[in-house]
């Protein structure tokens, strides 16, 4: 990579998990940037949130399960992982996830860390 | 001279795509240098040979050549998200010339090189 100082993405997820490939998408882009080890941070929001809730298999729906994956964020170097509290009250959600490390912000932490990102990215 | 990059994620027949173009010509015209265009999800549909829009609505491929031919605009399509809707590297019809096909670490290249990433 040709810069000094390494740029930080936001990857902003806003999308549930099986209804769409947003998620898939994602996910794509954050092993990438992890591989090519270019700092990548996690958001999710919205309905977004329920990508992070444990006890989902999407191949019970013949959906690829790719939540799975998020298991191995910590081999590409992905730590900060971000979900917005108000999104998990306003769907009667606890913070059951399915991954460890998940930090949960109220609504102005939440915005001051993804606004302290260089780059966003939206799925 | 600060350094734009854009990524598209939806179709061609979407009104963002108005946006995006008004968006880039508008920095062409500012000074800005515009490094790369990368286009993932919806956005690859943009590159596909077979799409025909009604021709009284807006024709995102005609503003696409005319970026290219004039500014050498780099357009870079990510081939798994094409491949999934419909074209393939080695059926060369299927994607407009203009485009080059890639894959997501250009989309890693562009965003560093960059100041600013966008996406529509």
């Amino acid at each position: 990579m040709p810069q000094t100082t390494l740029k930080t993405l936001a990857i902003l997820n806003t999308k549930a998990p099986y209804s769409s490939t947003a998620g898939k998408d994602a996910l794509d882009i954050a092993l990438i940037f992890g591989s090519f080890e270019q700092p990548v941070a996690l958001f999710f929001q919205g309905e977004g949130v329920r990508q992070l809730i444990s006890g989902q298999d999407g191949s019970m729906i013949n959906v690829k399960d790719y939540l799975k994956t998020f298991a191995a964020f910590e081999f590409y170097d992905i730590e900060e992982i971000y979900v917005c509290q108000t999104s998990l009250a306003q769907r009667g959600l606890v913070d059951d996830f399915h991954i460890d490390g998940v930090q949960v912000l109220n609504r102005q932490d939440f915005a001051q860390k993804l606004t302290a990102q260089q780059t966003i990215l939206r799925f | 001279m600060k350094k734009l990059a854009v990524m598209i994620t939806t179709p061609p027949y979407s009104n963002l795509s108005v946006t995006a173009l008004d968006y880039i010509k508008s920095a062409l015209n500012s000074d800005i240098e515009l490094i790369g265009v990368f286009f993932y999800q919806d956005g690859v549909l943009h590159a596909n040979a077979n799409v025909q829009i009604a021709s009284d609505e807006f024709q995102a491929i005609a503003h696409w050549q005319k970026l290219h031919q004039k500014y050498k605009l780099p357009l870079h399509l990510c081939i798994t998200a094409a491949e999934k809707r419909g074209m393939s590297a080695e059926d060369e019809k299927s994607i407009n010339t203009i485009f080059t096909v890639s894959g997501l670490g250009e989309l890693v290249e562009l965003t560093t090189k960059a100041d600013r990433m966008v996406q529509f």
